[in-house]
């Protein structure tokens, strides 16, 4: 079935700013988005976490704007926003209702004009705080929540920036400056590093011409420092492997492997593997290890796009109560490697390319995400035009192209396996087996006054 | 070049807004069917809904409605799992059937130029389910794993632990809408089947289709499809349920969870029921105490002390009056500090009035994010569903944003004395006792009761009860102390 076409306006201002319009009146609603070329690659050892802190950091207030006022603005105007950092990119988005949109562009560019204004080490230190409840919350006390920071350290060498995770390490962020933010601010943070997307019911000349006045005044920096080689061998080389004790009941194994970078249409191919291998409840991972054998709880496999170097491919499966974790392991090997051996079926292949038709349907329906690819293909690819034509690229992916990409990224010489254990339990140290009993006598209930 | 401009602009004439249009028709067999037209969105959405959920269902099979919800695409008279799974796919469709405490639904998303087809597939599932012996056996299997998993995640664990506390044991409210190890054990086909029959009646039942419905006659379409089905033998209205409270004076409870670097903090009470006259008031209230980002709680806890990633406050609105409570998952360290912040914030919002200037964020946030809940056909089909569910009028969606403006500072503060009780709340929290047990016992925030345990066997071959520890089914003796 077509897909609709995203018309959209694409021009630099003369600080270097570029500013993509996209017109659409469904809906009473306009969405702004910003994308920034910054992410966790550009920290340097010493400083990870550092780009995510910045991120709180943008929402303390810049010449204009109080603390935390940012927020309340846009929500007293009845709209939403976030900010979110990851390898490749910062990005910050409001949506709204269409006649406040001024307020979300001026917002915005006060922000990138005058942040340093407003910065104070109170809100740092608050923030960092914020930020260690953050990894706390999303990591440290959540079940398998080592997961992606130990597939990235085990697929990117330790000199390359992908090695660490985005949400850092405590001891940096513990040593992270107001000077640091300072100068992170001053060289990323600048109109010719950032593309600005407006989405949505907006008049554009209008729209250009708030964007020429809220942000036309802000200073370009000439000396944004190059990223360095971040390529990388196509294959890790070898397996790695990790087994890791956690306060979990299930074991579960994840699987990650070197992929294409993002944008590399081999990537495309993979993203159609991902559907057809664990994509759904007539996927084959989930037939066979779920289904049909019953020796998991769940599956997963997926891309990760990174233009750096390589992406990865993930996966994982929960092993079920008293199935032996090499029999899952096998079984999920077997079935990467069969699909590495044989074409997937027309039938297969058909299904998977329906889906993600639909699903890019579903996404570009919402002016929030057609801002947000606007801005990301702009950004990495210098083409925003992508986004009308991902979908015929996913379309002409064939068997033999599948067949040909995971028999490069599914071998053996290119995982990593996480193998997650239960912590062993101190109680039954002492008195064996588990029953019903001890379970019972264990569970000592203290009453205090 | 202009300097950056200090003057914040204000905002332009707002576009008239109305929530679609929809129309309403009954088939000849009773089956109520709402059409909603959404110009330009390609991608439908639709859905059946079965009034009857979790709540109605006997204690000794709780869990098989939401089971069942999952049954019904395991196979069919026509198809089996795979074969309807692979169908579905084969249209870029996605048939899915979900089952909460108070309906159950079965749906499917789809773009329009394949409706028809996918219609067909949902009526197929949902009036023809087979609920096969081995995959129901399968479901139930996952269930209790998915149990043991849930004892591993402390976000899953303060909830469900929060809900026993609260609610006394006659209510279903008590436990999980998925059930205990000790029902789930016993589910099997008759069960899920008679809990899925409870609703089968068109007369009680809605289709509800969203979308870009230009040329398409949905009565007649849903009359072909759906029009034949009579009710089942089993089929029975269900009552609001029981909602009793389990306590009468301020309780604090910890599930003990050694090295934890964060404790979960739930603080609240059972609440309301969703269809209530001052709806449109305690929506506001909620707001200002916990639901902006720059809430009375959030701006606390976060803003002020760093102590959480976030903290906020809701009302779970059901039929009968659900959990109230207000969140945050704190470091270990500040646990009591945070609390004694959060019992403040319950306490200053029934004590002080809202300025006029949070009365007017609430009021113009709730306004405003209205038509962008609903710029896709899944959230105006879900706010539908939610009428029929809750015996709501047809005017409710239209008449939200006027009756949210005409919300006062004195109708916020009755709201607030009203629907939150600090000195009635049950402090639950899962963390590592150990380092803050004496500190909260000083603290004098009520009487603590602290639970201790060893891990649960994971073996399989275990008794069915073996794994129940204090949280998915408290042992009796340990719920005295709690009534």
């Amino acid at each position: 079935m077509p897909q609709p076409v995203v018309r959209f306006t694409d021009e630099r201002l003369p600080n270097g700013l570029r500013l993509i319009i996209a017109e659409d009146h469904a809906a009473p609603v306009a969405a702004v988005n910003i994308w920034y070329d910054v992410g966790s690659k550009h920290e340097e050892a010493g400083k990870t976490g550092f780009a995510h802190l910045f991120e709180h950091v943008m929402f303390q207030g810049s010449a204009h704007v109080k603390k935390a006022e940012h927020i309340a603005l846009v929500q007293a105007a009845g709209g939403t926003m976030n900010g979110t950092t990851w390898l490749d990119r910062t990005n910050y988005y409001e949506t709204m209702p269409s006649h406040q949109l001024e307020l979300a562009l001026w917002l915005e560019a006060d922000r990138m004009g005058s942040l340093l204004d407003a910065l104070s080490q109170e809100n740092l230190d608050n923030q960092r705080e914020v930020v260690k409840n953050e990894k706390r919350w999303s990591y440290d006390n959540r079940p398998y929540g080592s997961w992606n920071e130990k597939l990235f350290a085990h697929l990117y060498p330790p000199d390359h920036p992908y090695h660490h995770p985005t949400i850092g390490s405590m001891e940096d962020l513990d040593a992270a400056s107001v000077e640091d933010v300072g100068g992170f601010f001053r060289t990323y943070y600048a109109p010719n590093n950032a593309v600005l997307s407006i989405v949505g019911d907006v008049d554009p000349p209008q729209a250009r011409a708030w964007v020429e006045r809220y942000f036309g005044g802000i200073a370009a920096n000439p000396a944004i420092p190059p990223l360095g080689d971040l390529s990388l061998p196509a294959v890790l080389g070898e397996e790695r492997r990790e087994t890791v004790h956690d306060k979990v009941e299930l074991p579960r194994i994840y699987w990650g492997f070197r992929a294409p970078a993002f944008g590399d249409e081999r990537l495309d191919a993979l993203d159609l593997a991902g559907h057809i291998l664990a994509g759904g409840r007539g996927s084959r991972l989930h037939r066979r290890l779920v289904r049909d054998e019953r020796i998991a709880q769940d599956v997963a496999l997926f891309a990760l796009g990174f233009v750096g170097g390589a992406s990865i491919v993930a996966g994982w499966a929960t092993v079920r109560p008293g199935v032996p974790v090499e029999r899952v392991e096998a079984a999920f090997m077997e079935e990467l490697e069969r699909f590495a051996d044989e074409l997937v079926s027309d039938d297969e292949l058909a299904r998977a390319k329906a889906l993600t038709e639909a699903d890019e349907l579903g996404a570009l329906q919402r002016v929030e995400e057609r801002a947000d690819r606007l801005s990301m293909y702009a950004m990495l690819f210098d083409d925003p035009d992508l986004i009308n034509r991902m979908l015929a690229r996913y379309l002409s992916v064939t068997a033999e192209r599948v067949r040909e990409v995971a028999a490069q990224v599914f071998r053996p010489d290119n995982r990593v396996v996480l193998t997650y254990l239960p912590e062993p339990d101190p109680a039954a140290t002492v008195s064996k087996p588990v029953d019903e009993s001890e379970t019972a006598a264990s569970a000592d209930t203290e009453v205090a006054a | 070049m202009s300097p950056i401009v200090a003057t914040r602009p204000t905002p332009g004439t707002p576009r008239p807004y109305d929530f679609p249009p929809f129309e309403r028709t009954r088939l000849a067999n009773g089956l109520s069917v709402i059409a909603v037209h959404i110009p330009g969105r390609e991608l439908i959405s639709a859905t059946l809904l079965l009034r009857n959920g979790a709540a109605g269902e006997p204690a000794e099979h709780a869990g098989a409605t939401v089971m069942a919800a999952r049954a019904l695409s395991e196979g069919t008279e026509r198809y089996d799992a795979i074969a309807l799974t692979e169908a579905t796919e084969r249209l870029g469709a996605s048939l899915h059937a979900e089952a909460g405490w108070d309906a159950l639904s079965a749906g499917v998303d789809v773009p329009v130029s394949r409706l028809g087809a996918a219609l067909e597939l949902l009526a197929e599932m949902a009036g023809r389910p087979t609920f096969p012996e081995s995959e129901v056996e399968r479901l139930r299997d996952e269930r209790l794993n998915d149990l043991l998993q849930a004892r591993a995640d402390p976000r899953r664990r303060v909830e469900e632990a929060f809900s026993a506390t609260i609610f006394s044991a006659a209510s279903p409210y008590h436990r999980p809408a998925g059930g205990r190890r000790e029902t789930v054990h016993g589910l099997d086909p008759a069960a899920l089947r008679a809990a899925y029959r409870r609703g089968f009646d068109p007369a009680r039942m809605t289709l509800i289709v969203g979308g870009d419905l230009v040329g398409i006659d949905v009565p007649a379409l849903s009359a072909d499809l759906f029009g034949g089905w009579s009710a089942a033998a089993e089929a029975a209205p269900s009552d609001p349920p029981i909602a009793d409270p389990a306590l009468s004076e301020r309780l604090v409870r910890v599930v003990h969870r050694p090295g934890a670097v964060q404790t979960e903090i739930r603080i609240g009470h059972i609440g309301m029921a969703r269809r209530i006259p001052d709806f449109h008031a305690v929506s506001v209230m909620a707001t200002i105490l916990g639901g902006l980002f720059n809430s009375r709680l959030n701006m606390k806890l976060r803003e002020e002390k760093g102590y959480t990633y976030g903290s906020g406050a809701s009302f779970d609105l059901r039929r009968a009056p659900g959990p109230f409570a207000a969140r945050a998952a704190v470091n270990t360290e500040v646990t009591v500090p945070a609390i004694v912040d959060m019992l403040g914030e319950l306490t200053r919002m029934r004590d002080a009035r809202v300025t006029d200037g949070e009365l007017r964020g609430a009021r113009d946030f709730l306004i405003g994010v209205f038509p962008l809940r609903f710029e896709t056909p899944g959230p105006v089909v879900g706010a539908l569903a939610g009428i029929v569910t809750h015996d709501l009028p047809d005017d409710e969606l239209k008449r939200y944003r006027p009756s949210i403006e005409a919300v006062t500072v004195d109708d916020v503060q009755r709201a607030a004395v009203e629907h939150v009780l600090p000195d009635r709340a049950a402090i639950v929290l899962v963390g590592d006792a150990d380092a803050f047990a004496a500190e909260l016992e000083a603290a004098g925030v009520g009487r603590v009761i602290i639970e201790r345990e060893g891990m649960a066997p994971t073996d399989d071959s275990s008794p069915p009860d073996a794994g129940a520890g204090p949280i998915e089914g408290a042992p009796e003796s340990d719920r005295a102390d709690v009534d």
